[in-house]
């Protein structure tokens, strides 16, 4: 399963598209293949998630040395989220991947435990959903640090006085987007300061919201460079520009900082500026005091905190009447640089809430936005109002250019989750549609419903699992990534098990360490099929590529009983052709690796029994001990005895032995003992006649040896008998 | 880019087949040899394996060991597996050869089940024979466990088709207790051979039986170019896409053993398919993708969206320029 496309048709379609027209055909990917066309056939192969492998045939009958390629393509990129990919490179992308897995995981188990917890105390409480959006906030502010940029610059370094935007960490996409979904879905405490939070986010965001139209943030770093060489500042109409550009999304540091670039503030002056001076210090003060309803002010940033509705009515009104107090001064008539007075009776009107300047003074839709809510609508709370504001900015500012944030941000307002997961997915990739989802339903009925509903169009999957699955695919591509896909399967409760054993037993076998981290993966998620199959796997595999003990090993683990038994008896045959010496070593570890704990197999217990008679033979025959002799006749006598001995090995067993039976001057076995043996060798000169008969590669005369051997014990057994 | 080339092939290249994992390709040519890369641009090992071309390579389950089935223009099949002797490098040897009698054998395809491996070849008289391997370490020793002819009608019996090729897909479950089923569907001047049937075997009288036949009453007859049955995660159903010259049928088949009609069958969607004939059609590990190529040179990647609706998803273009 892909990742949406950004052409072609997608996977969660709209639901505002009830006819469901058909999608516009998919963009056409070349592949770059280097063969000379035509091409003659194409053939193709899934590997690990999104990889596909395409080879192209030639159909030239020449002599080309190459005539044919086999290109791996990996279809998740290129795929959507383009804009992440620009900000983001791979290795990023990969350290968010792992670093976003702890806090996904704990999240799930704590859901896990709730569910467990209400299932015991049969009911749904009210306290139970009060807990959850906390966790999900806890989430959210783990995975939003992940996402800052760690190439930040280090916070002790000497600030350029003249710095009028102040660099922190570059800002990417896909914090800012994080950021825009916790803000609107997740932080319960923030919603009665919804718009002051917005205004945050701008002030965070506002360099990303377009790379073709202008924003605030462009025109102040352009005026930054041109700021050098400039030697009176407030003679250039892109200083007063800037300063209400500034002010009308409210970066009222930015603005007093700026006022005191004017040129009135220095010594050394030849005229009289006093008033002038006043003036600009005069709103320099409005600004910085500017009443903001918010629970706390970071450091750095102006303005007057008010954490209380009313608190924040008397402070607004009290400010805005010294706003228009100023406004209507006489003072201004004493100022005598033309440019100073318009240009700040003009952040006066700002401060005012006059449409037209701020319309004026604002760049793209949004910051006219924000603007509306710092001075035109500042009692606003909530919701209340804003997506028919955002619609009403849309057509005051089209914009063209759009980056994803603005689309999110149109989703959220719209109170749509549908566009938002949809945005999500086309403009910032898998990752960010399958965390994102948490935040969309923690505290939303809606986005619940909808994410968890199970389609049975769709195999009963749900959207949450879907992407889920998607994902999973994604990082199951690569070699690096694969390792963490498992968590976020083992969250699919429908099918996400069973792409994990598919997943499993697709990774390669051949080296060790690799099948024992799949062997540890199949034991967290109780997989004990597919660790059995994978074990299998890589004992045949060893077995067939000359490390026949590593392959008896994992067929062990395995418990592969019907191969160790078809390996027990490889082993007969083996020994059954010849039974040299230097044979023996080689098998004899094999039978020690074959273990014994595998009681069913009767072949074992044999090649057991018979490991233990050719020790000791050897033993007897090097002449250590009468002991050992007498200690290998009775193996052979259990060997004889025992129903599971092979008939054809009785032969070589006993043709094994006849040099110990004539060694020794008193016999070693007793009548019985002999007679027992003579018979097996009368049952084995019948069974010869028959043609399923195996033949052991004896030489002709063992038979008659043997008898011979046996019937000279024999004789010489009766003559001692007591 | 997100392409990468891993491999490149050489002259007289007919086919090519990958191991389970994908990280293995092998590859016959038509001068009968075959080559085995792996990950590396340039062969691992080659030998030849037939006097005639190789039309089709096929890698065996991975249970097996490394080994792949070879089909040859003669109509003969052929089994090689690798293997290696202590420290030395791996070679390949040959297992087994299936002659095809007074027929050719055009496809083969192998199933796992109940920990046993069973093969299905098809031949060019509309004959499909099932093979089981005997011995679970080597693979030289099998028995031909079925016989039979791809029609469901016994009176379309008479007469022997004349079959171009065969498409086999076994069900891709890999479950202990899951019963045995294949699909298969000829291309062939016989309507009755044609239809892709998914045959099944019956526990109790130990044999195979056409369970169901995929085609509605006015495509029965049409000539299969290709098929595939999905991995199935979880659906309560299976996915089979079976590609005939109208396009690319995607069926639903439901295995109700409850029910008391057990097996229900829907066409879904019949995707456009190539500009051409299809030439092969691949899923996705999680059975929600299928890759189709075709003689168009085109690779293209269909995908059901959350309302069941199928739509092409992303076309890959092979037919470019020399570069």
């Amino acid at each position: 399963m892909l990742a949406d496309s950004g052409g072609g048709g997608a996977i969660v379609p709209f639901s505002g598209d009830p006819n469901h027209a058909a999608p516009p055909p998919p963009p056409v990917r070349p592949i770059r293949h280097g063969v000379a066309p035509p091409i003659s056939r194409v053939f193709v192969s899934w590997s690990s998630g999104n990889l596909l492998q395409v080879a192209c045939l030639s159909g030239g009958r020449g002599a080309e040395e190459v005539a044919g390629s086999v290109v791996e393509v990996n279809l998740a990129v290129a795929n959507g989220s383009a804009e992440v990919e620009q900000e983001i490179d791979e290795a990023e992308m990969r350290r968010i991947e792992y670093g976003s897995v702890p806090a996904f995981a704990l999240l799930q188990s704590r859901r896990n435990a709730l569910a467990d917890a209400a299932a015991m105390q049969h009911m749904h409480s009210v306290s139970e959903r009060a807990e959850w959006w906390q966790y999900v906030l806890q989430y959210s502010k783990t995975i939003g640090k992940l996402l800052g940029s760690p190439d930040s610059l280090p916070g002790l370094m000497i600030e350029d006085p003249r710095a009028i935007l102040k660099v922190r960490e570059r800002p990417t996409s896909l914090k800012a987007a994080w950021e825009l979904l916790e803000i609107f879905y997740v932080d319960k405490n923030l919603h009665s300061w919804l718009p002051e939070r917005l205004v945050d986010w701008l002030a965070d965001y506002d360099s990303l919201l377009t790379k073709t139209d202008g924003t605030v943030y462009c025109k102040l770093s352009d005026f930054q460079k041109k700021l050098i060489n400039l030697q009176v500042v407030e003679n250039d109409p892109d200083y007063w520009n800037g300063l209400s550009a500034a002010l009308s999304v409210g970066w009222l540091d930015v603005v007093v900082n700026m006022l005191r670039f004017h040129g009135s503030y220095q010594l050394d002056q030849m005229d009289n500026r006093e008033t002038e001076n006043g003036l600009v210090e005069a709103v320099a003060v409005l600004v910085s005091t500017m009443p903001r309803m918010r629970p706390d002010l970071p450091t750095g940033k102006l303005g007057q905190c008010c954490t209380s509705r009313p608190d924040f009515i008397k402070a607004w009104e009290k400010w805005r009447g010294q706003v228009s107090k100023l406004e209507c001064s006489a003072f201004w008539i004493q100022c005598g640089h033309q440019k100073t007075r318009d240009g700040l009776k003009n952040l006066l009107h700002i401060m005012m809430g006059n449409i037209k300047d701020l319309t004026a003074a604002t760049s793209h839709w949004l910051e006219l936005f924000a603007s509306h809510f710092l001075y035109i609508r500042p009692f606003t709370v909530g919701f209340e109002g804003m997506h028919h504001l955002a619609q009403k900015c849309i057509q005051l500012k089209p914009s063209f250019g759009n980056s994803g944030l603005t689309g999110l941000l149109n989703g959220i307002l719209s109170e749509n989750p549908e566009v938002v997961l949809a945005e999500c997915t086309k403009k910032f990739g898998p990752w960010m549609v399958t965390h994102s989802m948490e935040l969309l339903a923690a505290d939303n009925e809606y986005a619940d419903i909808m994410l968890h509903e199970e389609r049975p169009n769709f195999g009963g999957l749900s959207i949450e699992e879907l992407h889920r699955l998607v994902y999973a695919q994604v990082l199951s591509s690569h070699s690096l990534t694969w390792q963490i896909a498992p968590t976020y399967l083992s969250s699919c409760l429908n099918q996400g098990l069973g792409l994990l054993e598919i997943l499993l037993l697709k990774q390669p076998i051949q080296d060790n360490r690799q099948v024992l981290k799949t062997l540890e993966l199949c034991r967290l998620y109780e997989l004990e099929n597919v660790s059995t199959n994978i074990m299998k796997i890589a004992g045949i595999y060893h077995w067939k590529h000359g490390r026949k003990g590593t392959g008896v090993y994992w067929f062990q683990q395995a418990h592969d009983k019907v191969r160790l038994d078809r390996i027990a008896q490889q082993l007969f045959e083996r020994i059954g052709k010849s039974v040299a010496d230097d044979n023996f070593k080689q098998w004899e570890g094999l039978v020690e690796l074959l273990g014994s704990d595998i009681g069913s197999a009767g072949g074992l217990e044999f090649l057991h029994r018979y490991r233990d008679f050719k020790r000791s033979l050897q033993q007897a025959l090097e002449g250590r001990t009468g002991e050992a002799a007498r200690q290998t006749v009775e193996f052979l006598i259990q060997l004889m005895r025992n129903p599971s001995t092979p008939q054809r090995f009785w032969l070589p067993l006993l043709h094994d032995s006849v040099r110990l039976l004539n060694c020794k001057p008193c016999p070693l076995l007793n009548v019985a003992e002999t007679t027992l043996l003579l018979n097996k060798l009368q049952e084995l000169s019948m069974a010869k006649l028959r043609p399923d008969f195996c033949t052991n590669h004896l030489p002709s005369h063992a038979l008659s040896s043997v008898r011979l051997a046996l019937a000279s014990n024999l004789a010489r057994a009766i003559l001692e008998e007591p | 880019m997100a392409d990468r080339q891993v491999a490149q092939l050489g002259p007289g290249t007919a086919c090519c087949g990958w191991n389970h994992c994908g990280r293995r390709l092998a590859a016959g040519a038509i001068d009968g040899t075959v080559s085995v890369y792996d990950s590396q641009p340039s062969p691992s090992s080659r030998w030849q394996a037939h006097e005639h071309a190789i039309v089709n390579v096929v890698w065996l389950p991975p249970d097996y060991g490394d080994a792949i089935a070879c089909v040859c223009a003669d109509g003969t099949l052929s089994l090689w597996e690798e293997v290696a002797e202590d420290d030395q490098l791996p070679s390949w040897r040959k297992c087994k050869v299936f002659e095809g009698g007074n027929s050719h054998i055009l496809s083969v395809q192998f199933g796992l089940l109940l920990s046993s491996l069973k093969m299905v070849t098809a031949y060019s008289d509309g004959q499909v024979k099932v093979y089981e391997l005997l011995d679970s370490l080597e693979l030289d020793k099998w028995q031909l466990q079925a016989e039979l002819q791809n029609i469901t009608d016994p009176v379309s019996r008479n007469g022997k088709p004349a079959c171009i090729s065969a498409s086999i897909a076994w069900s891709p479950r890999r479950g202990e207790s899951q019963q045995a089923s294949f699909a298969v569907g000829f291309n062939s001047d016989s309507p009755h051979f044609n239809s892709c049937k998914i045959w099944e075997f019956e526990e109790a009288h130990q044999r195979w039986l056409p369970l169901i036949e995929l085609g509605s009453v006015e495509d029965k007859g049409d000539r299969v170019h290709a098929v595939a049955w999905a991995p199935n995660i979880g659906r309560p159903y299976e996915i089979i896409a079976v590609a005939t010259s109208k396009g690319i049928a995607v069926w639903h088949v439901g295995f109700n053993p409850e029910s008391e009609c057990r097996l229900s069958t829907e066409s879904v969607a019949v995707l456009p398919g190539h500009n051409g004939e299809v030439w092969q059609l691949e899923w996705d590990m999680g059975g929600m993708t299928l890759a189709s190529t075709g003689s168009d040179g085109m690779v293209k990647l269909w995908q059901a969206n959350l309302n069941g609706v199928w739509h092409e998803q992303a076309v890959l273009d092979c037919n470019g320029s020399h570069d």
